[in-house]
């Protein structure tokens, strides 16, 4: 549910996403206007017309459920952040009034999810990447598939945020459900991008110049991208820990809890033999980005 | 492919389409505003803005069955989100239904997001029924959106079909060649395609561009005809809007 329907959040969020989404536009705006000139015009409409497109193509995970392209880290490779965030606003802005695909009330929180924190969060990851990966095309196509998943996951903790915040559901739940399948679903967005990403790096070099060039500097934007993540990990942990989940709460409701043969599993409950859930979860954060990175490799090394 | 389909009430002589298309943004804008913030029990406050709605649908004489098909997908999309509602907030039982229980405070919940969702689709269904793509372009400029989000959708407008179309071909070429049967094989084919689709929608948006500059695009979309602000339209603006904050304020302290 990366697009938030109208009648689920609050007043104080509404308004809240929409003067952070007012601000963060009015500053790419501004940006946006000594970067774009004559000559992306067309790249900008082009790359519209794309994600618009790509959003309308469902893609079968194999697990009974479908996903489609957000496109918050290919705008930002393509038309770095402040233009990328404009195009991913014109995009939610025209679903939202022409197809009732988002509310047009919360198409501030749909903003700052997908435009401001999706297309932020995948240009300081890939440009945090880069800098550590270099500039060769095999380390841009990874930079981009792992910021990929890295800014989906992160849009379904802002969505499961969002909710919560809304007093609509308790925050574990929605982070079990929301945020959980864009983790899953962010796998699907990782491969997709490192795939239009490795198209155009052939097909058209040039894109990438301004975009995603690498500069110097980029050390606190790391601390500061580790720093979220062990955040979100340290909010997620303490939150899983106190009550069971969705999945478990179901169960022990129905009393189906204690049924079977127990499968032994390393981290079960999030517990670590050293360290309790505190490492336990910073493991399964590691194992996370170590599948991504791996899945993004295979597919440049196929496509290469 | 083309947005025809759904603004097919845009050129019938209504006062809707007579407001300017700013003034239709502003208006859709506000009634979808105050039907997503009503509070929760508020049912008389929303049976209004339905009442005040299908006013709106008549005088834009836009047939009722034609809304209700045009609401149903939208409105499927909310349910199928909604529902999970049922059985996620905590509380005491309500029903069991198979291995699920649905619990009060979620039915209450489930019940209250529909009813105001349903209530916020009905503006944005009257807006893209009664208003051309280039109106709605027209709309936003004036309403000061950021030239570069206008320049976007200006191309974007007419890159969409060109995309589109793009697709369609590299899709009925797999077709011809009885490509994509099973899942796994139809994902990796729609993953192929839709790559191949961003490399020519690139080439050919610029090739496009260069035409329409050659055409005298000076980047907006012409319109034969707008409608201007004139005192009536302002006045009957101003009553919806009057009307609609009269409703947040009586289901706050009615």
């Amino acid at each position: 549910m990366a697009h938030i329907p109208d009648g689920f959040l609050s007043i104080p969020v509404l308004a809240g996403t929409a003067g952070a989404s007012a601000t963060a536009l009015a500053v790419a705006a501004r940006r946006s206007r000594a970067t774009l000139g004559e000559r992306e015009g067309p790249l900008l409409g082009a790359v519209t017309a794309f994600v618009f497109a790509a959003q309308m193509l469902n893609f079968p995970l194999g697990i009974g459920a479908s996903a489609h392209l957000i496109g918050a880290t290919l705008v930002a490779v393509l038309l770095g952040p402040a233009a990328g965030m404009l195009v991913m606003f014109a995009v939610l802005l025209v679903q939202a009034l022409l197809f009732q695909d988002g509310g047009i009330a919360a198409l501030g929180a749909n903003t700052l999810n997908m435009a401001v924190l999706g297309v932020g969060s995948a240009t300081v990851a890939v440009r945090a990447l880069r800098a550590m990966l270099g500039s060769r095309p095999h380390a841009t196509v990874t930079a981009a598939a792992i910021a990929a998943w890295v800014s989906t996951a992160l849009v379904g903790v802002a969505v499961a945020t969002e909710l919560t915040l809304s007093d609509l559901v308790p925050f574990t739940t929605a982070l079990t459900v929301v945020g959980l399948g864009h983790v899953v679903v962010g796998v699907a967005e990782a491969v997709l991008t490192g795939m239009l990403v490795s198209v155009v790096l052939r097909a058209r070099p040039e894109l990438f110049v301004h975009a995603t060039e690498r500069t110097r500097g980029h050390g606190w934007r790391v601390a500061a991208l580790t720093g979220l993540a062990l955040a979100v990990m340290a909010v997620a942990v303490v939150a899983a820990s106190r009550q069971p989940d969705v999945l478990d709460a179901t169960l022990m409701r129905f009393g189906l809890t204690g049924r079977g043969a127990p499968v032994a599993t390393p981290f079960a409950d999030y517990r670590s033999p050293v360290g309790g859930p505190w490492v336990a979860g910073a493991i399964g954060v590691f194992a996370a980005l170590l599948v991504t990175w791996g899945i993004a490799l295979g597919v440049v090394r196929r496509r290469s | 492919m083309s947005f025809h389909h759904l603004d097919q009430f845009a050129h019938t002589a209504s006062p809707v389409t007579r407001m300017p298309p700013a003034g239709r943004i502003v208006g859709t804008v506000g009634l979808a505003l105050v039907a997503a913030t009503l509070p929760a029990g508020a049912w008389l406050p929303l049976g209004v803005l339905v009442a005040l709605s299908c006013t709106l649908f008549a005088l834009a004489r836009v047939p009722p069955d034609v809304a209700l098909v045009r609401l149903a997908w939208p409105l499927g999309v909310v349910l199928i989100a909604s529902a999970t509602l049922l059985v996620m907030v905590p509380g005491p039982a309500l029903v069991r239904l198979g291995p699920l229980t649905v619990t009060a405070p979620g039915a209450d919940r489930f019940a209250t997001v529909m009813a105001r969702a349903m209530v916020a689709l009905l503006p944005a269904v009257l807006l893209v029924s009664t208003t051309s793509f280039p109106e709605l372009l027209h709309g936003l400029r004036a309403l000061r959106v950021p030239g570069a989000v206008a320049t976007a959708l200006g191309l974007a407008y007419r890159f969409l079909y060109l995309t589109l179309d793009e697709l369609e071909r590299l899709q009925r070429a797999a077709r011809s060649r009885n490509a994509g049967h099973g899942a796994a094989r139809r994902r990796h084919l729609l993953v192929a395609v839709t790559a191949a689709t961003l490399g020519r929608s690139l080439a050919r948006g610029e090739r496009t561009h260069d035409a329409m500059l050659a055409r005298g695009f000076a980047g907006t979309l012409p319109l034969l005809h707008v409608s201007p602000w004139t005192p009536q339209a302002a006045i009957e603006l101003a009553m919806l809007l009057t009307v609609a904050a009269a409703v947040a304020v009586q289901a706050r302290v009615g």
